[in-house]
């Protein structure tokens, strides 16, 4: 029996994969897939376990030991015995040939290191009460001795530890932000694709001017329909017809509201202008703002004004594109930073303003997939259904993009990674006493370009880590597009 | 081509007015304006300082600000730097060249170091030559460029301390002294070449992104195009292998690199930037930094207004270029 069961069924394809199960065996194949993942994995459980990796909390600082280098760890006594790993007390003291500042070893006294041992309190996961270290001794706690793996920054605080803890933020905000930009760019961009075509209006008039055609063939008589052929009626009658008479109501008083703010603004500009405008400037104002004006009056109560919203939002990305990136993210964060912020909401600030200049390009990817898909089958058999613009727009194109979206995501992660560490590296972005691998790197050229030199732990250990995880990301975003690209199915 | 080119700088009006007014509205942004600091000032009292905000027009309403300001810059009047009580043009001029030097050197840079390697990895794909190139690619790929520049300058500080003198010059533009003369009284080919050398760790930094990206691009495109028909049909009328090269394959590979010279613009700009900071070129970017601390308001506006506008051309030229090149591409 047992045997014609197994005969039935073979053949029956018990190994056909789905779609993301092929991918995710395409993703392994890739050479440095893996490696990347486990790079970024460790990278990322670092940042998560930093208080208790790192002997120090993030802002605890050590005046007296500002620019210390790495601390010398020993593993044999002076006589060459073989003992448990140890530190010596490190001393700041003035050279006095060359009246520069040194750090010396004083090794009367060793200090061995102990790993899993208590230290500094913090809270686990922000709320767990705990006190292990990854390693330290007795003497972390008191300061009879330090440990400096990395060395120290300028306020000579621990920058083994500042690295795990600056971590969190250049690994997390990436990941926020490319969300909040995703977020925007696949409203926008799916908003612009599938209304595509379709007229939004700014302004309807009330009044119905004939034309010249009608007052020929009519006379007088076309003055008649001056209400009934207005943009505002039409628009009225259509709204009635296809049921959407609230829609059009909230729609109109949204027109009436932005118009008349837009001519109360015209009004205010041209007031201030004309005040401080003389000659040949003056009447090209008064011609400018003057036609501006006339015309939005005209079109209040004659015309008509609408715009393909999909135009307008494409036009803002073009907008934003135009400015070079660099100069939009200084100019934002350096106004913004001018506020006096908690690290928290600089976090949010710093955040937003990479979303903020970036969701562009996000928008313009995903438009030009829904305009694709919006034609397929599926999409008109949807509206066949009667679902509606939304429900389709989100319940049935932008899962078609879904794989798209994961591969551009991964592969702008390492511009936002870059970005952030730009900013902060500037001053304008994560500020001390909170930490960030770009603000640390920064300490690197403190006192000038000669500065380098004379502590180059502060270069190499947080640039190297900026790389490692652009690096890491790079690869897994090239990973992911050989995996996830359907066309890649064909190979 | 003319309507075309005509249409595409028509277009670019309502970018260029929504460009300005977006960084003018973030510069509202901040609390307070370039006046605010002087009120800690003893020396000033509130009349003054009414006073002079009223003579900056700092007390007008800002749309008011940003109309007087487009109108000053058709005119071709940048306004007035308030912390360097002068003409912006005049502070922004000397920067904007430095900047235009070092980005003008970092694309011939990228274009004569990114093709050939491009064109060889395709060639011989997949060979130990391709695979240290690809990976040369990525790393450059993903070096931070304000990492790269601090790696530079410290391997300049270490080749200083190697040999007693300057193989390559620890930041900056220009040398004090040219063999025992001022650097302005020196010969113009020295004054030229004395800039030249400090420029070479600038461009390679950044240069170093562009050209690692580059090079993927122009392999990806040698490799796509050496599998065509037109390919195989030369080979099969018996061309040499040369005249298949470079006359079918790159001709036709070459053309969306010559393009890319739009998208790289923006980045470079960027890149550059940050390069200037940490390698004390005297450029756009430190003088925008300066003037954000200070809120001067104009030197801001009149280095986004510039370089907006460098980029639009540098677009346009490209779609141009590539209409020229590709006469495939038709505009209607």
């Amino acid at each position: 029996m047992a045997e014609d069961k197994t005969n039935l069924l073979e053949g029956l394809g018990e190994h056909s994969l789905s779609h993301w199960q092929k991918a995710w065996l395409r993703f392994r194949r890739h050479p440095f897939a893996r490696w990347a993942g486990s790079i970024l994995v460790i990278l990322y459980l670092m940042a998560l376990f930093a208080d208790f990796i790192g002997p120090y909390p993030e802002a605890k600082s050590f005046r007296k030991l500002q620019f210390a280098p790495p601390t010398a760890i020993h593993f044999k006594t002076e006589t060459g015995k073989l003992v448990r790993p140890y530190v010596c007390k490190v001393k700041r003291a003035r050279n006095l040939q060359t009246f520069k500042l040194e750090f010396k070893q004083d090794c009367n006294k060793h200090y061995p290191i102990y790993f899993l041992v208590h230290g500094f309190p913090y809270k686990f996961l922000g709320f767990i009460p705990m006190d292990l270290h990854l390693f330290g001794g007795p003497w972390v706690m008191s300061g009879k001795a330090h440990i400096f793996l990395w060395g120290t920054d300028d306020f000579g605080r621990d920058l083994f530890s500042r690295i795990w803890f600056g971590g969190r933020i250049s690994l997390t905000i990436g990941i926020l932000a490319s969300m909040v930009a995703l977020l925007l760019g696949i409203t926008l961009g799916g908003i612009s694709g599938y209304f595509a075509g379709q007229e939004m209006h700014l302004i309807r008039g009330f009044l119905h001017f004939p034309s010249r055609s009608e007052l020929a063939s009519e006379g007088a008589a076309a003055f008649r329909r001056v209400f009934s052929e207005s943009s505002l009626m039409r628009g009225w009658r259509n709204a009635v017809y296809e049921g959407q008479v609230s829609g059009y109501i909230v729609g109109l008083v949204f027109q009436y509201a932005f118009w008349i703010l837009s001519i109360v603004v015209v009004v205010i500009t041209m007031k201030g202008f004309l005040s401080i405008s003389t000659g040949l400037e003056l009447a090209v104002a008064i011609l400018v703002f003057g036609g501006l004006l006339v015309y939005m009056f005209w079109a209040l109560i004659f015309g008509e004004l609408a715009v393909d919203i999909d135009e307008l939002i494409m036009r803002s990305t073009e907008v934003l594109a135009a400015i070079p990136g660099l100069f939009l993210l200084i100019i934002l964060s350096g106004m913004l930073a001018k506020y006096d912020l908690p690290s928290a909401t600089r976090f949010m600030l710093v955040l937003s303003i990479l979303a903020f200049v970036s969701w562009g390009g996000l928008a313009r990817t995903v438009r030009g997939f829904v305009l694709q898909l919006r034609e397929m089958d599926y999409a008109q058999a949807a509206r066949a259904l009667g679902a509606g613009d939304w429900r389709i727009l989100f319940r049935h194109l932008l899962p078609g993009i879904l794989g798209y979206l994961i591969i551009v995501v991964s592969l702008a992660m390492p511009g936002y990674i870059l970005a952030e560490s730009s900013l902060s590296f500037l001053g304008l972005g994560i500020q001390d006493p909170a930490s960030s691998w770009g603000l640390l790197l920064s300490k690197a050229q403190q006192g000038g370009m000669t500065a380098l030199r004379d502590r180059p732990w502060l270069l190499f250990f947080p640039g190297f880590f900026i790389f490692v995880s652009i690096l890491a990301y790079n690869y897994l975003g090239d990973a992911l597009r050989d995996a996830l690209d359907p066309r890649a199915e064909q190979h | 081509m003319t309507a075309y080119i005509i249409r595409r700088f028509i277009h670019l009006i309502p970018t260029f007015l929504g460009a300005t007014f977006l960084a003018f509205l973030i510069i509202q942004l901040a609390p307070g304006d370039f006046v605010t600091r002087l009120e800690l000032d003893p020396s000033y009292n509130h009349q003054q300082i009414e006073n002079l905000r009223h003579l900056f027009g700092l007390d007008q309403p800002f749309t008011v600000q940003y109309a007087k300001w487009l109108s000053g810059f058709l005119k071709g009047y940048l306004g007035i730097s308030l912390s360097y009580q002068t003409d912006v043009w005049q502070v922004i001029k000397p920067r904007l060249l430095n900047s235009l030097v070092l980005v003008t050197l970092s694309i011939l840079f990228i274009y004569v170091v990114s093709i050939p390697i491009g064109i060889y990895s395709a060639l011989h794909q997949y060979s130990w030559g391709d695979r240290f190139w690809t990976t040369v690619a990525f790393i450059g790929l993903a070096i931070p460029n304000f990492f790269f520049a601090l790696l530079m300058l410290y391997f300049a500080l270490y080749l200083k301390d190697v040999f007693g003198h300057e193989i390559f010059p620890i930041g900056g533009m220009r040398s004090l002294y040219i063999a025992g003369l001022d650097f302005y009284s020196a010969p113009k080919w020295r004054q030229w070449l004395d800039i030249l050398w400090h420029a070479v760790l600038p461009v390679i930094v950044s240069g170093t992104s562009g050209t690692a990206g580059l090079t993927r691009v122009m392999r990806t495109q040698m490799l796509e195009t050496k599998m065509q028909d037109y390919v195989r049909t030369a080979r099969a009328k018996g061309l040499p292998e040369r005249v298949v090269i470079y006359k079918h394959i790159l001709r036709n590979a070459i053309i969306p690199i010559i393009a890319s010279i739009g998208f790289l613009l923006p980045d470079l700009f960027g890149g550059a930037g940050l390069v200037e900071v940490v390698m004390g070129w005297p450029g756009l970017t430190p003088l925008m930094l300066d003037a954000l601390f200070s809120i001067d308001v104009y030197i801001i506006m009149g280095s986004i207004a510039i370089s907006v506008v460098l980029l639009m051309i540098g677009n346009l030229l490209s779609d141009l270029l590539l209409a020229w090149v590709d006469p495939r591409i038709r505009y209607s």
